[in-house]
């Protein structure tokens, strides 16, 4: 056991954990954020992809410990004052969710594809970066739409930011 | 009694509400839920195909830390678990009757929560572990000694059904479970004798799994004062499973309370209980505490509910003008050690000559067991298997026959005036303009524009390949279901027994549910999954949601509507036939009083009306229908091979699928394009494989089970044709497993295309890289190059 | 499943690392995880503790000097995917770096944990085997050639920690890798460099020892340092692995059609499927 202590979604959190639990059981059952999926056991579906230090990392291969002193972003601190972030609108105007289990991973993952990613966007460009990511509902159509959809809408915040 | 152009909702490609919670984080999936106390559960399972359990220890694993209880099949006889009544056999009243060998019932090898017998496949439960915390659980379970004494086994279908094959059950005298045979064999025979040509093939249609993300989870807990059970658990439908699992515990099912909220995939592999949830319940009671089972996504892969698995043997009679006469098919399905569900057998039955007008057929269909993971309905149960069965001889036909493959299809196609059409196996299909399907799909894939990208692609030293394939299939479904429609003051609710996992069912019946009571899309709620306020309703299944959702919530409607005249005459004091309902307002004729259903159910809570009129302003109807409709559609790809390595690039794929009236446009690409990429998995990808000297599953995990994927599809061409049908009100059919139900065919037409010059069709799916490598590079040509296909 | 219990430490420097690694039971180091973690879940590893490297100092980062591409043990194959050095002088070995599983994995998974952990379809070993690099670590420097031992086995002694590897900048580099379409490993996967005379081809995810040098081909190579110069014949299926990916002779034409493509594309690594 050791203390852990981190920033979840801006709030300072501190708590004893066993030392080998893994960063999305801390998140589902420790803090009862819920929204971070776990869907295989092979580091590859990405249902569990959260934001560790302002990159996306498959939480359930990441010690709860290894985060300590950083700060990590959920789905649930995606949303800024009940406004949602233009990837969440994007996925709910193109239909980009079924089921809904990978969703929160994959918006996660597509957030820092946007956010990092050097050149613009193309579907062949956001087929390729997103294959860390699986999803059984959609056969993908959609979810590419609503990448090239936010990424345009986010093209003059990025802009700004670089 | 549907006016379409009262329709505001319905037809519209709204957003769906159910997004805002699954968007955020918010979603309700069974391991979300957590009760206080709550221990953890893990299985012991077999690592054996088949072995004779002689004698469970249970003691070492007792005596581990936080251990509660090791419990195994001797608990189960002690306490009288009964079997979970699967109920495989389909027994609505168009589902093709199946039975045991001459008439005979089904055996079906019951299922007990854990055996006490043998175990008949590897990863079958064998015990289970309760300790306070998972790890706990699972290393205790590690050390629980099972004695077993190895049996002979077989995993490979065609082997299971020899007369000599190792016996999955004694109660029988081999594998032979289903054996039943249709059609007219004195005409079918009569057509076969006097054909010009005849053409034969032979397909393995091989195993897959479901491979939803959510991985399968159950929550159990008892309340001594209640004596009630709650069980959190994802699934196809609550209402049944309380009422399979009340049976396997013995209790009313009343005293059972089942909770399904979001569901992360199903498309089957969650329709049949599991023996996990059984035993969480019992486990709480025995414990007193809420225990908790999760399982594993290896565990997903071995014991999930399996899919597909069929050897069919087709023959086609042809006359010397490519006219179909007649077509024998011989069916064999793969049931693992026990029968779950004979849906695939029993619905691809009734499709064996798809699209066409064949007018004598005759079909065996038999059932096999095998010491291998039941199987149960997976996507399009069934009619994806006959499709590539009926799709594959046709090509074969033109092939072999010099025909060329679309004008063969259009000289058979089944005609809009023959419609209702019933095929030779007694399927009546309701409505569809197949034609018109083909010319639609031809357009919108460019087939014209082929040779000149075939062309190109030489150029590039790849192989491009046409797939094309018809299809029709078929939503029968659970008969009942059943719609509470309740006005509050702030909007109105319907309660309704549907499951979704994705589906939409949130959006699209609020959407049917708005236009028929006139009122706003966005005050209508819909209430799914809990039992105690879902009373009753037939699960999602087979694409019989939304055609069943819309008529019993246009029946209740109607119902409700006339309370509210009902009511409003009251309060008037006028007769009923003085209210009119209009545009979600009641008003007196002949008078400026007009109520809209907010104020009305106002008036509904008012406690001096009369008895027929009081409780509020709701209705409950059930409603129950049979007829079967008829999805059908037509589907184009373009496949691109890389000699060099084998490597498959889909380069286009576009499909044409009339699902009757379409609610919700949106909604159904959707669900076209994950149909779409399940089908193409099992072409390209997904097969549990099971090694043939030791009968283990080798595709236990993600990295040896292919998957669809960003990187391996491409983006969709879809387009929606609406033939209404004529068996319920809104004219629905189904889009769910449209998606689905070509694409093994379409695909391996593309393939087989693609390499026509290295000879005939030569790759059993998945057609993997190594395998198309080896049918290029290992086969000697001795077939001439080339040939007159298109 | 859930780990078996462990202990988890932060080690100071080096020296701590090592010392902790002698005094504890049954030690693994621990980088980016996404080997170790994986394996410790399907428990089929259970070490009594882990020893994190990814906090020591001075472990990360590229550097440039006298011909060789220093990249220390803990960088992420993300940087150094994106790394203006490695994308200047060595190409191929970005690409390859940002070819590795995903771009989640390549944010935490370090070319050190690649490097040790040996797996026979990663990519890393090609590449170190393939420009004959240098594994430098706490106590010595291994020369590529005599690093790699077998199937996940290395040259490393127990407790020893690798620092950097050094990448001597070729003349021309090339990668390309044929993916499983499941697991996204290297079915099979050549690096092919050319340093003045010399030719290196080094084969990954098709050997059945793990990665090993084609000398059959490196002499072809050196003979005409061309596509054209590359036969079937001079990949042997007798050392190449058979399984459900593929036999060993579709694997031996793999790699000959691998090391024609990365030939035809020096300068890049290129991923197929």
């Amino acid at each position: 056991m050791q203390r852990v202590n981190l920033t979840v979604n801006g709030v300072p959190v501190s708590r004893e954990v066993d030392d080998e639990t893994l960063l999305a059981v801390f998140l589902r059952e420790h803090l009862e954020l819920t929204g971070t999926h776990v869907g295989c056991d092979t580091t590859q579906c990405g249902c569990c992809v959260v934001h560790l230090n302002g990159t996306s990392v498959k939480s359930c291969t990441v010690l709860a410990v290894q985060a300590e002193g950083g700060h990590v972003t959920t789905i649930e601190g995606l949303a800024r004052d009940g406004t949602l972030h233009p990837v969440q609108e994007a996925f709910h105007r193109c239909h980009a969710l079924q089921c809904g289990f990978c969703t929160p991973g994959m918006i996660m993952a597509a957030v820092d594809l946007i956010e990092t990613h050097p050149e613009p966007l193309t579907e062949a460009i956001v087929r390729e970066e997103m294959e860390g990511n699986l999803c059984r509902c959609t056969g993908y159509h959609n979810i590419v739409k609503a990448i090239l959809a936010a990424a345009e809408a986010m093209r003059p915040a990025k802009a700004a930011a670089e | 009694m549907l006016n379409e152009r009262s329709f505001k909702a319905v037809g519209r490609a709204l957003p769906r509400n159910e997004d805002q919670r699954l968007i955020t984080g918010r979603g309700r999936f069974s391991d979300d839920f957590s009760l206080p106390g709550q221990v953890w559960a893990a299985m012991v399972r077999s690592p054996h195909p088949h072995a004779r359990i002689a004698a469970i220890d249970v003691a070492p694993a007792m005596a581990m830390l936080g251990v509660l209880g090791v419990y195994t099949g001797a608990d189960g006889l002690e306490d009288r678990w009964r079997p979970i009544p699967h109920n495989p056999v389909p027994s609505t009243k168009y589902d093709v009757k199946l039975t045991g060998r001459n008439g005979t019932e089904v055996f079906i090898g019951p299922h007990y929560l854990l055996p006490h017998d043998k175990a008949r496949h590897v990863g079958e439960a064998v015990a289970m572990v309760v300790a306070q915390t998972l790890e706990q659980a699972q290393t205790a379970a590690e050390h629980v000694s099972v004695d077993y004494e190895v049996l002979d086994w077989v995993a490979d279908t065609a082997q299971a059904a020899k007369a000599d094959a190792p016996r999955v059950w004694d109660e029988l005298p081999d594998n032979v479970l289903v054996d039943s045979t249709f059609g007219d064999v004195a005409a079918t025979d009569a057509a076969f004798a006097r054909a010009r040509h005849v053409v034969s093939m032979r397909s393995h249609i091989g195993r897959v799994t479901g491979v939803p993300l959510e991985p399968r989870a159950a929550l159990g807990s008892f309340d001594t004062e209640t004596g009630r059970y709650t069980l959190y658990a994802g699934s196809g439908g609550a209402v049944r499973q309380k009422h399979e699992l009340a049976h396997v515990l013995g209790v009313e099912p009343g005293r059972v309370r089942v909770l399904s909220f979001d569901v992360g995939g199903n498309f089957g592999t969650r329709n049949r209980a599991y023996v996990e949830f059984g035993l969480v319940m019992w486990a709480s009671r025995k414990l007193g505490r809420p225990v908790k089972f999760r399982a594993e996504r290896s565990e997903s892969f071995l014991t999930d509910y399996q899919g597909r698995d069929l050897i069919t043997e087709v023959s086609l009679a042809i006359d010397e003008n490519g006219r179909f006469l007649a077509m024998r098919a011989s069916n064999l399905s793969n049931v693992g050690a026990r029968c779950v569900s004979l849906s695939p057998l029993s619905k691809g039955s009734g499709l064996i000559t798809g699209s066409y007008d064949i007018p004598v057929a005759t079909l065996r269909s038999r059932a096999v067991f095998s010491n291998t993971m039941p199987t149960n309905a997976y996507r399009s149960s069934g009619r994806p298997e006959v499709t590539f069965a009926i799709e594959r001889l046709v090509d074969k036909a033109a092939r072999e026959l010099g025909f060329d493959r679309f004008e063969l299809r259009r000289r058979n196609l089944v005609r809009p005036d023959q419609m209702p059409f019933t095929n030779a196996v007694g399927s009546s299909y309701d409505s569809g303009e197949y034609e018109i399907n083909m010319d639609r799909a031809i357009r919108l894939a460019d087939l014209e524009g082929f040779p000149r990208r075939r062309a190109e692609a030489r150029g590039r030293g790849k192989l491009l390949g046409l797939g094309f394939a018809n299809y029709v299939e078929s939503s029968i479904g659970s008969p009942k279901e059943r719609a509470d429609l309740i006005v509050h003051r702030d909007g109105f609710e319907v309660v309704i027994g549907t499951q979704p996992a994705g589906q939409g069912h949130e959006t699209s019946f609020a959407q049917v549910a708005a236009d028929m009571l006139g009122v706003p899309f966005e005050s209508v709620k819909i209430t799914l999954g809990d039992t105690d306020v879902v009373s009753a309703g037939g699960g999602t299944h087979s694409g019989r949601s939304m055609r069943h959702a819309s008529a019993v919530i246009a029946l209740a409607a109607e119902d409700l509507i006339a309370k509210g005249r009902a009511l409003m005459a009251h309060l008037v004091g006028v007769s009923s036939d003085m209210i009119r309902f209009e545009d979600g307002v009641f008003s007196a004729i002949d008078s400026n009083q007009a109520l809209t259903w907010s104020e009305l159910a106002q008036q509904a809570g008012r406690h001096d009306l009369p008895h027929e009129l009081a409780g509020g302003l709701r209705v409950r109807r059930d409603n129950e229908m049979h007829t079967p409709v008829f999805p059908n559609g037509t589907c184009i790809c373009e496949i691109e091979i890389d000699p060099e390595t084998g490597a498959v690039d889909i380069k286009r794929y576009a499909t044409v699928d009339d699902v009757g009236r379409c609610i919700n446009p949106l909604i159904v690409h959707g669900q076209t394009h994950g149909g779409i990429a399940q089908g193409v998995g099992q072409a390209l990808w997904e097969h549990c494989t099971i090694d043939p000297s030791s009968g283990q599953p080798l595709a236990g995990s993600l990295m040896d089970y292919g998957m669809p994927r960003f990187d391996n599809l491409p983006s969709f061409k879809t387009e929606i044709a609406e033939v209404l049908s004529p068996t319920n009100p809104f004219g629905v059919k189904a889009g769910g497993e449209g998606g689905t139900t070509p694409a093994p065919a379409v695909i391996m037409s593309a393939i087989d295309d693609a390499l026509s010059e290295f000879g005939p069709p030569a790759i059993d799916m998945p057609a993997t890289p190594g395998k198309i490598w080896s049918a290029i590079h290992e086969r000697s040509r001795t077939e001439p190059l080339g040939d007159a296909t298109g | 499943m859930v780990m078996y219990p462990t202990r988890y430490h932060r080690p100071a420097g080096l020296d701590e690392a090592i010392g902790l690694f002698t005094e504890c039971e049954d030690a693994t180091y621990l980088a980016g995880g996404h080997t170790l973690l994986p394996t410790m879940k399907q428990r089929l590893a259970h070490p009594s503790d882990l020893i994190d490297l990814c906090v020591l100092p001075g472990l990360r980062g590229i550097g440039l000097k006298d011909g060789v591409v220093s990249i220390g043990a803990t960088t992420l194959h993300a940087e150094v995917a994106v790394s203006p050095i490695a994308r200047q002088w060595i190409p191929a070995l970005s690409g390859l770096a940002g070819s590795i599983g995903d771009r989640h994995v390549r944010h935490r998974g370090t070319i050190g944990g690649s490097v040790a952990n040996n797996d026979p379809a990663a990519d890393y070993p090609a590449a170190v085997l393939g420009l004959g690099a240098t594994v430098v670590t706490d106590r010595r420097r291994i020369a590529a050639d005599a690093y790699f031992v077998s199937l996940y086995e290395t040259a490393l002694e127990p407790g020893e920690i690798i620092t950097r590897v050094e990448f001597p900048i070729p003349d021309q580099a090339g990668y390309a890798k044929f993916r499983s379409p499941a697991s996204r490993y290297a079915i099979a996967a050549v690096f092919v460099s050319k340093s003045g005379a010399a030719v290196r081809v080094a084969v990954t995810g098709a050997g059945a020892a793990g990665v090993f040098r084609a000398h059959a081909l490196e002499a072809a190579l050196e003979q005409d340092f061309r596509p054209g110069a590359i036969a079937p014949n001079q990949v042997d299926p007798a050392v190449l692995l058979g399984d459900l990916n593929g036999s060993p002779e579709y694997r031996a034409s793999l790699v000959a059609v691998l090391a024609r493509r990365a030939l035809g594309h020096l300068g890049e690594a290129r991923s197929y499927k």
